[in-house]
């Protein structure tokens, strides 16, 4: 599903310039759970970005279904973030003015879906991340877990190919982090594609394949039979 | 993403920040605000001067005479101008010539018993009423028959009234002397529509018969023309000049008061005015303006995050910049239309004081509001396109 081919990121600080990214080739398949783990200034996040349409490789090929996205123009990655990826972050980024429910129905609007439908879908969402009771409460309302779950729901939403989360327990105790790693374990039995940025090895362990980059490349893929070829 | 959408995004996050806003929009209502209170007032007040300049327009005209230069201070120079009876009945006889409105005047005492009070005495006939329209406020005024008759019989402004007797009712059937002459009291008369300016001036009323008996001539010294129409005012005005300018052995020459340059006139210094204080009004919408723009750069920094994590969701740079167009047109939008209703207000306030007509129209109206949804989009689209162009990931990190 995800062929990343050749993949540079360089960054021109000046006469400087920067290798994040150096010749990454990676291979990820549907229904897959990857954890991406790293020292920090290794390139995951960088890596993430570049999965998640956020950012583009100074060179190389990223195929995402089979279509090269790396050369779409940006209304284009727009469209492809709203339609196939669906994000949660560390630090949650939910709207503080927003209920649950309009946090949850964002993409949906960004994706031209009729207000009924929207609504609808919402309360779906959150029914299925268990906050079937809390959709009209405003994010100050909700716990640090609580509020984790509602960036889950708006992530599942638009029923993305692929779910990116970027150090998801990161900001959570540890009773919260683990029913996040729950939640995401049950998504993966349900058939969900799932790559996840981490540091800490307990939560990496969630995940089926762990893949290991430092100064740019791709050191180590645990738990997959694909060998990175040279 | 429907534009509804994005309007009622935009309303959120507006309302979200009621105070802020309601203070940004601050500077738009003031602005719009004094442009239509001066507008209107500037209107208001060009429709008054008109109508007291133009005598109500019913198509008269004054006619007066012009020393030559050398006299123009020189006050014997106006003593030799008299309309004559003859000169009066030839006008009168023109076919663009509707009536002749003649009177003569002067300034003497009217004594009651032992009481005198100084006033200005008019010779009239009916048609002087056509210049000003008179009530009586007890007894009547002066017909035709009074002055066909050769009556002597006189009204008094109720200026002249209170310093001769104790009451209005106590006036009439009383008789006064003038220059000598015993005249009846038989009415009070007032004037109507006076205008802003004007002052009362105490004054009688007398049939135009009797001023032989006062002053031993019946010239008229003042001359009003009513045209057949407004097209005749020109022609009437010309045939008139020239017959008295042709009769005339004075060195001056008898010109007449053109209305409709007049009316040019005051109609060019109020809009000139207009555009002047206008144009100040319009400084303070330019800086209103200036404010939203402010406010809205201030409000792009702010949510940096939340334009990061939109755009991680699938807004595109186009959703991003409407989003923040939206919100400042709607701003500047909705303080357009308060300060319209608040410069309705204030003009409403002034008409009604001053006494003068209420003109807030509506082409006035729209380009307030076009002109405030103007300003929106253009002092928008500097944060808006900023916001546009925020890179998600920056965004995203942005503390």
């Amino acid at each position: 599903m995800i062929h990343l081919k050749n993949l540079d990121k360089q960054y021109k600080n000046g006469d400087q310039t920067l290798r994040v990214l150096n010749d990454i080739h990676l291979k990820i398949e549907e229904n897959e759970f990857v954890a991406i783990m790293g020292p920090s200034g290794s390139g995951k996040s960088t890596l993430m970005n570049m999965i998640g349409c956020l950012d583009q490789p100074t060179s190389g090929e990223y195929l995402l279904h089979g279509t090269d996205v790396a050369s779409q123009p940006e209304k284009e990655l727009a469209k492809v973030r709203n339609a196939q990826i669906g994000f949660v972050f560390q630090q949650f980024h939910l709207l503080p003015k927003l209920s649950a429910m309009m946090n949850v129905e964002l993409p949906l609007i960004y994706g031209g879906v009729k207000k009924k439908e929207r609504r609808e879908r919402a309360r779906l969402a959150l029914e299925k991340v268990g906050l079937e009771d809390r959709v009209n409460h405003l994010p100050n309302q909700l716990s640090g877990g609580q509020k984790q779950r509602v960036a889950i729901a708006r992530a599942l939403i638009n029923e993305p190919s692929l779910i990116l989360a970027d150090e998801p327990t990161g900001a959570l105790d540890s009773k919260s982090g683990t029913q996040i790693m729950e939640l995401f374990t049950q998504l993966h039995h349900e058939g969900a594609t799932l790559i996840m940025v981490t540091h800490e090895q307990e939560v990496a362990d969630y995940a089926k394949r762990i893949v290991t980059v430092r100064d740019g490349e791709i050191i180590k893929d645990r738990g997959h039979e694909y060998v990175v070829p040279r | 993403m429907s534009f509804l959408d994005s309007v009622k995004m935009a309303l959120r996050s507006l309302w979200s920040h009621r105070l802020r806003s309601m203070l940004t929009m601050l500077g738009i209502i003031i602005g719009v605000g004094s442009v239509i209170t001066v507008v209107a007032i500037g209107k208001g007040g060009e429709a008054v001067l008109t109508s007291q300049f133009a005598g109500g327009g019913n198509n008269t005209f004054e006619v007066y005479y012009m020393p030559p230069d050398e006299e123009l201070m020189d006050y014997d120079a106006y003593d030799d101008v008299a309309y004559t009876t003859e000169d009066l009945r030839a006008i009168q006889e023109m076919p663009s010539v509707n009536q002749v409105i003649a009177y003569a005047y002067n300034s003497t005492n009217v004594v009651y018993h032992q009481e005198a009070a100084g006033a200005q005495i008019l010779a009239i006939n009916e048609n002087y009423y056509d210049l000003n329209e008179f009530t009586a406020s007890s007894g009547r005024l002066l017909d035709n028959r009074d002055v066909d008759n050769g009556r002597r019989v006189v009204t008094l402004s109720t200026g002249v009234v209170e310093e001769l007797f104790a009451a209005n009712d106590e006036a009439v059937g009383q008789i006064v002397n003038i220059e000598g002459v015993p005249f009846e009291v038989i009415g009070v008369h007032e004037r109507e529509n006076q205008s802003f300016f004007a002052f009362q001036v105490d004054e009688l009323l007398l049939p135009q018969s009797s001023w032989p008996m006062l002053y031993g001539t019946d010239n008229m010294d003042m001359l009003n023309v009513q045209a057949n129409s407004a097209d005749d005012i020109q022609i009437a005005s010309h045939a008139v000049t020239n017959y008295l300018n042709d009769q005339s052995t004075l060195s001056g020459e008898y010109q007449v008061l053109n209305m409709e340059e007049i009316e040019q006139g005051i109609s060019q210094v109020t809009n000139v005015t207009t555009m002047i204080i206008g144009g100040v009004a319009g400084i303070s919408l330019l800086v209103g303006g200036i404010g939203v723009m402010n406010i809205m750069l201030v409000s792009v920094t702010e949510r940096t995050r939340e334009i990061g994590l939109r755009k991680s969701l699938g807004a595109t740079r186009g959703n991003i910049l409407l989003q923040f167009l939206i919100e400042s047109v709607t701003l500047t939008t909705i303080g357009g239309l308060i300060g319209i209703m608040l410069g309705a207000g204030v003009a409403n306030t002034v008409s009604l004081i001053a006494g003068w007509p209420f003109l807030v129209s509506i082409p006035v109206v729209l380009l307030g509001v076009g002109f405030s949804m103007f300003v929106g989009i253009v002092f928008g689209l500097l944060p808006a396109n900023k916001a546009a162009k925020l890179d998600p990931i920056e965004a995203l990190r942005h503390e």
